[in-house]
């Protein structure tokens, strides 16, 4: 509302996952390929393994391609993709964590100087000091990691920074250092995985193997250790933050599944090629790197996910909108907008006044400034497809609108905006026309349930809705009459007497009570 | 109706530092950035005008490896610098610089394709000029006219991010993002402005590479020296031209302000005039007498001067154009004591370590005469 927002037609979230996402899979191996340099060399020239070290010569001028010039330019892209889609979250980072920043940076120019030196100085210098460059190389670009981890850590679990505003309280939050070991893991696996890639190119299948094993001594245990380091990271978030992945939330809990099944499959596929590591083809190594970008992907979206209703925990929601007034938020606070209005607060709307006239275009206006950071239209997390989902009318997603917050385990802010406001953008949204599906005999329970409960409840044993429903039917279809009776922040719909009957006969057979008895309610 | 006021306020955060100690910060990694993209730039241009320029030159194909093998340490340079002065642009103006660059926000990304584009045409170049040299040449000039690209894309954020009263017109226009600043009257002035100074460096840079071969390979090195120098010279004749208009397309009352309207403003443009011309007198003699190091030292020295008071005059210039909107007294301030004494520990660390990696590298030792001269 601060700012303009930038109209992505595909999706501003789905860009900034993408950039992020190739960002952070050549950043990692920026990292782990650092350490995996200089301590292959030195294994190398004790050795005397000159083809090994041939090798590394080439695998370092593909290195520093992949981190220093696609690394540091996705890194960039970073920066600029925060900036614009979500301008808001990144200026309170830039200034909470200007010296952090700035700190990054002396160890971002370090690294890069270094590695630099280090790709020209295979022929120039002696083998001590171009170990050196190799170690000063690593030494830096973890520092950077440290650097960063805390910064984006603190987005996930701002800990006590919420109320001091200390730089380092926010900084060293709960999952500063299980969020580092988990990334300084993925590092070194991926230091394995690119170098199965150049190892895969080479002709001489003995070093092929040797270099095959080598990156397999990095890829397995990092593996290994991530279930371990990702039990301690989800220890360290609130229960009720981790639950959206367990269910509630779709983004959340699917990306968590991938993230799991891609790991154990990168871990598969590493042990297989261990089994013929002198025939490891460039396809099978872009296959396992491939799995390998799956797995981090699924990781990040899962933690970008949790981390809803908020783009800093507890502070700044997602929209830009500020949870609680803080002084100097130029009242861009929750409280404040309900009050006053989105057209009445926000600076880049173009209409002031509703009237009935422009009731659909003050809707869209509302529906940028407060739901496309997560939404489309039409695409990415499209509204129009969630609305054919749940068959709801512009009465009923007006009322909707109301409990945003209670959705999908609280992942979505309460809507920002007054009454009239919420009635426009229920208005804009029915403008769409999702396809309304045909009235075909009876309702059925599930149906029923899907339209109007699945937002905040799923069918499971300790779902307040099954749970709690009382179990005698007659008695669950007048509970059902009136919801703000069972539940007082429950939206007042208004189900139709077969649509109570069919939902309670569902609820039951779900949970295993007679069916018969659910048929004797109804009549 | 659009809002009379559409900007953006500050995030409620406080500056971590004095506003002078960020803005100094700021001025000072910007000149360290635009100090390596002009040679970075101006030294890619070197290499073209080295292949193919208009008198064909004997060592033509050998100044061109020469400077082709240094773009791709220039490029991360330019890149790893300006990395600053995006970051403190963002502390003290992001109010500015966000919203102007969500309006032109496709454009303003694209950014990053031709960057990546140019940075690996670069490195194709260095690896693969003696295999492929005419695709080598070609390479290199799409690389240079990305750059080329890239800068005018600045140009034109920039010079929106100081004229936010065009901004509500542009974004209700097109909130998708695709806008450009062309109908401002400063931006190809101010652009060339800036693409010319980054070829007169580049004259410099080969000014400096000629020093580094002078005792090695005499006739080489004055060949590049001659070249560098001239276009040195006619490159920064040019400036005053291109300098005349951008000076006249400012809004009046802002040309005035480096005509004695502003004392400072005044001094600087003083400086950076009378340092450009000094500097073509040098070169000139300099050649003449083929004084390699004069060149080398004081025409550096010199435009090092220059180069500090243009990006002065710059930073001016943008304060006038915000005066209306900006006022520095608005941020609160809280020094972040806890950590802003470790920053200047490690950066004056992190500027002691690269000295010694420079020198450990090699960089600073005296290079053998060899036994024979190169032909």
């Amino acid at each position: 509302m601060n700012y303009p927002v930038w109209d992505v037609a595909f999706g501003a979230g789905l860009l900034i996952a993408t950039v992020a996402i190739i960002h952070v899979f050549v950043s990692h191996f920026a990292v782990g390929g650092g350490l995996f340099l200089v301590v292959t060399e030195r294994k190398a020239r004790r050795n005397g393994d000159t083809k090994l070290l041939d090798w590394l010569k080439f695998h370092s001028k593909f290195f520093v391609l992949v981190t220093v010039v696609f690394g540091v330019v996705t890194g960039v892209g970073i920066w600029f993709t925060i900036g614009l889609i979500n301008p808001t979250a990144t200026s309170d980072l830039i200034h909470i964590y200007v010296w952090g920043w700035a700190i990054e940076w002396v160890f971002f120019f370090t690294e890069i100087s270094a590695a630099l030196f280090y790709l020209y100085g295979w022929d120039k210098l002696d083998a001590r000091v171009h170990q050196w460059f190799g170690w000063i190389y690593f030494i830096a670009a973890f520092a950077s990691l440290v650097v960063i981890n805390g910064i984006i850590t603190f987005m996930l679990t701002s800990g006590s920074w919420v109320k001091n505003h200390q730089f380092w309280s926010g900084f060293f939050n709960p999952t500063y250092f299980p969020s580092l070991a988990l990334r300084f893991a993925i590092c070194l696996a991926l230091a394995g995985v690119y170098a199965l890639i150049t190892a895969s190119v080479q002709k001489d299948k003995a070093l092929k193997a040797r270099i095959v094993r080598w990156s397999a001594l990095w890829i397995v245990p990092s593996l290994a250790m991530m279930p371990a380091f990702g039990w301690w990271y989800i220890h360290q978030i609130p229960s009720h933050v981790w639950a959206s992945a367990r269910g509630p939330m779709p983004t959340a809990t699917d990306f968590a599944h991938y993230a799991v099944i891609l790991l154990v499959v990168a871990f598969a596929l590493a042990l297989i090629s261990l089994i013929k590591p002198a025939r490891m083809h460039l396809a099978f190594s872009l296959l396992i790197a491939l799995v390998a970008l799956g797995t981090m992907g699924s990781f990040e979206f899962v933690r970008e996910s949790v981390r809803l209703p908020y783009v800093i925990d507890n502070y700044l929601y997602a929209n830009s909108i500020y949870a609680s007034p803080v002084p100097g938020d130029g009242g861009f606070n929750l409280e404040k907008i309900k009050q006053a209005g989105v057209l009445k607060t926000a600076k880049w709307v173009k209409t002031r006044e509703l009237t009935p006239e422009n009731q659909v275009a003050v809707g869209r206006e509302v529906f940028r400034v407060d739901c496309e950071s997560c939404h489309t239209t039409d695409e990415y997390r499209g509204v129009k497809e969630l609305l054919t989902l749940r068959q709801w009318d512009q009465a009923k997603t007006q009322t909707m609108l109301g409990v945003l917050y209670l959705m999908h385990n609280n992942v979505m802010p309460p809507f920002a905006g007054n009454n009239a406001e919420q009635a426009a953008l229920a208005a804009f949204l029915y403008s769409l026309e999702p396809t309304r599906a045909r009235e075909a005999g009876p309702p059925d329970g599930h149906t029923v349930f899907v339209h109007n409960c699945a937002m905040c409840h799923e069918p499971r044993k300790n779902d307040y809705l099954f749970k709690y429903l009382p179990k005698d039917p007659a008695t669950a279809i007048k509970a059902l009459e009136h919801l703000p009776n069972l539940f007082p922040l429950m939206p007042d719909l208004k189900l139709s007497a077969a649509e109570r009957t069919a939902l309670v006969q569902w609820v039951n057979t779900r949970r295993g009570i007679a069916a018969h008895a659910a048929g004797q309610g109804g009549n | 109706m659009i809002a009379p006021n559409l900007i953006p306020a500050p995030d409620p955060n406080p500056l971590p530092a004095p506003y002078w100690v960020l803005e100094t910060l700021l001025l000072v990694t910007f000149f360290l950035h635009i100090l390596a993209m002009n040679f970075m730039l101006g030294g890619a241009v070197m290499a073209l005008v080295a292949k193919w320029g208009p008198a064909k030159r004997k060592n033509g194909n050998r100044m061109f490896s020469d400077i082709a093998r240094k773009l791709p340490v220039l490029l991360p340079a330019v890149i790893t610098v300006g990395i600053a002065p995006l970051l403190f642009v963002q502390v003290l103006y992001g109010q500015f610089f966000y919203t102007s660059s969500i309006i032109m926000a496709w454009p303003w990304l694209f950014v990053l394709v031709l960057l990546a584009a140019a940075y690996y045409g670069f490195y194709f170049v260095s690896y693969k000029k003696e295999r492929y040299p005419d695709r080598a040449g070609l390479v290199l000039l799409l690389s240079v006219v990305s750059i080329f690209i890239i800068a005018f894309l600045f140009s034109n954020n920039i010079t929106l991010t100081q004229t936010p009263a065009r901004w509500g017109a542009k974004y209700f226009a097109d909130p998708g993002g695709w806008n450009l600043n062309l109908s401002e009257p400063t931006l190809i002035p101010r652009y060339l402005h800036f693409m010319t100074a980054a070829v007169a460096l580049g004259g410099i840079l080969l000014v400096l590479l000629a020093w580094a071969r002078w005792k090695q390979d005499r006739e080489y090195a004055r060949d590049v020296f001659h070249l560098g120098g001239k276009t040195f010279m006619y490159a920064t004749m040019a400036e005053f031209l291109v300098g005349i208009w951008f000076l006249v397309a400012l809004p009046r009352q802002m040309t005035y302000l480096f005509l004695g309207g502003d004392p400072l403003a005044t001094i600087l443009l003083g400086i950076a005039v009378a340092g450009a011309i000094g500097a073509i007198v040098v070169m000139a003699r300099a050649l003449r007498s083929e004084n390699i190091r004069l060149a080398a030292y004081s025409v550096m020295g010199i435009m090092s001067v220059v180069i500090f008071s243009m990006v002065g005059i710059r930073e001016i210039l943008f304060h006038a154009y915000l005066k209306p909107y900006f006022h520095p007294e608005q941020f609160a301030v809280k020094t972040q004591w806890s950590v802003f004494p470790l920053f200047l520990v490690l950066f004056v660390a992190g500027v002691i370590l690269w000295f010694v990696m420079l020198k450990r590298y090699g960089l600073f030792a005296r290079r053998k005469l060899p036994d024979q001269p190169q032909p």
